[in-house]
């Protein structure tokens, strides 16, 4: 049954983009819309948001490169450890948790080391994958969708964005210690 | 908010990696100024013609360890070594350090006069077996500042990063911002919109129902679900886009906008094809084992988030900025510094 749900889905992921631009142009064309024209109009604005986000990004990124170069991460891991134990998560999958809303490269390579050491089968490779897939790269999300359209003020964008982090990754240690518990 | 963890994330950053260097400075972790016994097993011995002679440097994994009082030598230490005598003055030498070459030596290499070699001074050298074998004391550069020296690299390298990122949107970008208008002009995105209208009206109180941002927002988070990220992040743009029209004050999210955002950092995914081909690659025997653990772990993120969201919006210092409730409702172009 899971195997069957799997293979659905890619194959929807296969065929999805495609099928989108089949389905979208086509009904364009089917609804007498100058589809070449109206394309180019609207790619029109590919440029202009990409080169908008620009500063938003460099803002957010740097900052985030300097308090991981810094050796940061490691303080932040030996003050929460003592918490995280006792919930039952593992401290080699606290870097994981906290890099994950910050960046995406980062919690990728954190991961891929993870599963280097311990083995993807282990408890703590299939906590640090489910964790990846459990949340979003936050401050790239934030940066580059309010970046778009020059939002500044985020308001309760990211208390509400890292709350959901923080649940995701709770969830992920809940399920994981569940399904495949020490 | 944004400006606390941003102002925090640069300042802790930079605070920390003056204390981690402090600290290293008051360990001496890299033994600066400290002599290091080792063997050299010489390849090409110094000739009439030559004055230096290269070889490979030996150090036994319990001899390092104790020296830079470290675990992380697991075996025997062999790199190559170039040493330089000279007549007058002190006799030199040139590290080689690889992969291979365990820490905190890959560090220090990495911070020394020339990349992935450390230079030394030789303080005494003695030969044995008709000059095969030398032992020799050592003293390395001193290496100072490592951390301050990462921050700063990371500080430009992470702004190119940033652009490099935005640039690579731009085709993408265009060509989904194409394929969307025609869709639009199509009447495809109303369609899209009115099918989901009792749960996109929940979501999103503040904008009505058959509004074009509903379309784009809900094909948005279509895409997002079934992993194609690269034409979810144009339609998002897209989204914000048209919600940015029903913005009162240009400049300051909306509420709807804050409750899309959360959504999309939520990231609920039906396959997250990333940890799977992770998992694939390491070896595993059941990448797709995470699937479930994935949905449920972003499921409590999205669900939470969402009530986060909901609640937070009614804080009055989130609500005092809400443009929905200025005063003046005419757009101000955004020309109003963002407080917090």
């Amino acid at each position: 049954m899971t195997e069957l749900f799997k293979t659905a889905l890619t194959l929807v992921s296969f065929v999805a983009i495609p099928l989108l631009i089949f389905l979208f142009l086509g009904w364009g064309f089917v609804k007498k819309v100058k589809v070449y024209e109206v394309f180019v109009e609207g790619a029109k604005d590919g440029f202009t948001t990409a080169v908008r986000i620009i500063p938003y990004l460099v803002a957010m990124l740097f900052a985030i490169g300097v308090f991981r170069a810094s050796g940061a991460m490691e303080l932040l891991v030996a003050l929460l450890s003592p918490v995280t134990n006792l919930i039952g998560m593992p401290a080699e999958t606290l870097p994981m948790a906290l890099m994950r809303p910050l960046s995406g490269s980062g919690s990728l390579g954190i991961m891929t080391e993870l599963m280097k050491v311990h083995g993807p089968d282990s408890f703590i490779g299939v906590l640090a994958s489910t964790m990846y897939g459990s949340t979003e790269t936050t401050f790239y999300v934030l940066a580059v969708y309010f970046g778009s359209v020059q939002v500044k003020n985020t308001r309760h964008a990211l208390p509400a964005g890292l709350i959901a982090d923080l649940f995701g990754m709770l969830g992920a240690v809940f399920i994981c210690r569940v399904l495949f518990g020490i | 908010m944004l400006n606390y963890v941003w102002i925090g994330l640069i300042v802790l950053g930079i605070l920390i990696a003056v204390g981690n260097d402090l600290k290293d400075d008051f360990h001496n972790t890299y033994r600066n100024g400290e002599s290091l016994n080792a063997m050299v097993l010489v390849d090409q011995p110094p000739s009439a013609l030559r004055e230096s002679w290269e070889g490979e440097m030996v150090i036994p994994a319990d001899d390092f360890n104790a020296f830079y009082g470290v675990t992380s030598a697991t075996k025997e230490i062999r790199q190559p070594v170039r040493i330089t005598t000279a007549t007058t003055g002190e006799s030199s030498l040139l590290l080689n350090v690889d992969a291979a070459a365990p820490e905190p030596w890959r560090t220090m290499a990495k911070n020394a006069t020339s990349k992935d070699k450390l230079i030394g001074t030789l303080r005494s050298i003695r030969f044995e077996e008709g000059g095969k074998r030398a032992h020799v004391e050592i003293i390395l550069e001193p290496i100072r500042f490592v951390k301050i020296r990462a921050v700063t690299q990371a500080a430009l390298d992470y702004a190119s990063t940033a652009v490099n990122i935005a640039l690579g949107l731009i085709g993408i970008m265009a060509l989904w911002l194409g394929v969307m208008k025609v869709a639009e002009e199509a009447g495809m995105i109303r369609i899209v919109t009115r099918m989901l209208t009792p749960l996109t009206k929940r979501l999103f109180p503040e904008v009505p129902p058959d509004h074009p941002a509903v379309g784009s927002m809900i094909m948005n988070l279509a895409a997002n679900m079934l992993g194609l990220s690269n034409a979810a992040t144009p339609m998002g743009l897209k989204a914000m886009e048209e919600l940015n029209k029903l913005n009162p004050k240009l400049g300051t999210a909306t509420n709807a906008m804050c409750t899309f955002l959360v959504i999309n950092t939520a990231g609920l995914v039906l396959i997250p094809a990333t940890a799977i081909a992770v998992r694939a690659a390491a070896g595993s025997a059941n990448p797709g084992i995470i699937i479930g653990t994935s949905i449920f772990g972003a499921s409590c993120a999205t669900i939470a988030g969402l009530i986060a969201v909901k609640l937070l919006q009614h804080m009055p210092r989130f609500k005092k900025d809400d443009p929905a409730l200025q005063p003046s409702s005419e757009r101000e172009g955004g020309k109003e510094d963002a407080h917090d």
